[in-house]
């Protein structure tokens, strides 16, 4: 990695930025939560009050994170691109911090994202969790990694024609070693079973793994 | 010496050819002023200057100076951000403290205002952009076009800071307009 303090400076005030431009426009986050909610809503109202498993509960919640994700972080980058401000931005910003700035805010969007939608999967489901620091755990590791992955891939598809379809293209296998492991340790949560904490060491060592591809590769990026 | 050296510098967009074997030192302290007609590669030769793009064949180099700011038509500002939000971002991101009110009076543009830029006129965004030029660190100034929106008073505030501004930087000035280059010490016509 090679973040210096003064990069840290420009990436908290690019963060600072985002999250005011995105109070501002809302766009984004209104995606976000809109395809959370319908979604939740959606397929408990077609289930028709069945009792679903943990396993089959967990993955519900991670497509719908999945999804709802790829709304809102897929114009990470477009959206200055089309404004004509990126290249301003880029101009006076150093490469690593554009893309720092611009994770923790797609990470401080995944999280706002997790607190609204997690609350009304449950309630809508009838789920209680046995185990909720363990699911706040897997979230975290989860929402880490979505965020680093959706970083990258937003900043290579801003002169994408198709981005809309081609953005959770690319995310899902890339994305995959931190659902697999997601998916597994969330049903653990749900049902109170043991569970292996090589699978959250998993999850936050593949969350390293992205972001330093992430800072490497964004250098080539033009 | 503080200069950007351009050697046997070649670019070409597609077909078209843009520069070839061009060589040239610009020196700082100085205005350059960068004309010929539409198409001739002024903002193309902004960019290669800046090391923005790189030449096909040929290179450029940097001497002594480092940061680049500038005032292009390609370059926006955040539309849904204040004047004072706008300054203070670019600010963060490579500048020295400003102070908002001296920088109103530098350039006429109220900064206490809460109206977002995307509001504002094309010159009064234009002056913004002028405020973030001469408030973030930078030794090589790229202007393309930059008095094209702007009314009398907003050419004599953009003349003064040009003046002020060349005493130790290395100003490059694209321009169709002639009274541009009255602030110009060397005038650089392309194709050369």
């Amino acid at each position: 990695m090679k973040l210096s303090n003064f990069r840290f400076e420009q990436a908290a005030a690019i963060f600072r930025k985002d999250f005011l431009l995105g109070l501002r426009r809302r766009a984004a986050f209104a995606a976000m939560l809109m395809f959370s909610l319908t979604a939740t809503a959606n397929l408990s109202l077609s289930i028709g009050g069945a009792i679903f498993d943990e396993n089959l509960l967990a993955a519900l919640l991670w497509v719908v994170i999945f999804f709802a994700a790829s709304a809102g972080i897929s114009g990470t980058f477009e959206t200055e691109a089309a404004a004509g401000t990126l290249a301003t931005l880029k101009l006076y910003a150093e490469p690593q911090a554009i893309l720092f700035g611009k994770m923790f805010f797609t990470l401080a969007s995944l999280a706002a994202l997790t607190v609204f939608l997690l609350p009304i999967f449950l309630i809508l489901f009838d789920c209680t969790v046995a185990q909720i620091w363990l699911l706040l755990a897997v979230i975290f590791f989860g929402i880490i990694g979505l965020a680093a992955a959706g970083t990258l891939i937003a900043a290579l598809t801003t002169s994408a024609s198709v981005k809309g379809g081609l953005f959770p293209i690319l995310l899902f296998p890339i994305t995959l070693p931190i659902f697999l492991p997601a998916i597994q340790l969330t049903a653990a949560a749900i049902s109170g079973a043991d569970f292996e904490t090589e699978l959250l060491m998993t999850m936050a060592i593949f969350d390293a793994i992205l972001i330093t591809a992430a800072s490497i590769l964004f250098d080539y990026l033009d | 010496m503080k200069k950007i050296v351009f050697e046997n510098v070649s670019l070409n967009f597609g077909r078209h050819e843009i520069f070839k074997n061009l060589s040239c030192e610009l020196d700082a302290g100085k205005v350059f002023g960068i004309i010929g007609k539409n198409g001739a590669g002024k903002s193309t030769f902004l960019k290669l200057a800046a090391q923005i793009i790189k030449p096909a064949a040929g290179e450029v180099k940097i001497l002594g100076l480092k940061n680049v700011a500038a005032v292009t038509p390609e370059l926006k500002i955040y539309d849904d951000l204040t004047a004072a939000e706008n300054l203070n971002f670019f600010v963060k991101l490579r500048g020295k403290a400003v102070n908002l009110a001296e920088m109103g009076a530098r350039v006429d543009l109220d900064f206490q205002n809460n109206t977002r830029a995307g509001d504002f006129s094309t010159g009064m965004k234009q002056r913004l952009k002028f405020a973030i030029l001469l408030s973030v660190d930078a030794d090589i100034w790229l202007l393309d076009e930059p008095t094209a929106n702007l009314d009398d008073s907003g050419r004599e505030i953009f003349y003064r800071e040009i003046r002020r501004g060349a005493v130790e930087k290395l100003i490059l000035l694209a321009t169709n307009d002639a009274a541009d280059l009255e602030v110009c010490d060397e005038i650089i016509k392309l194709p050369i």
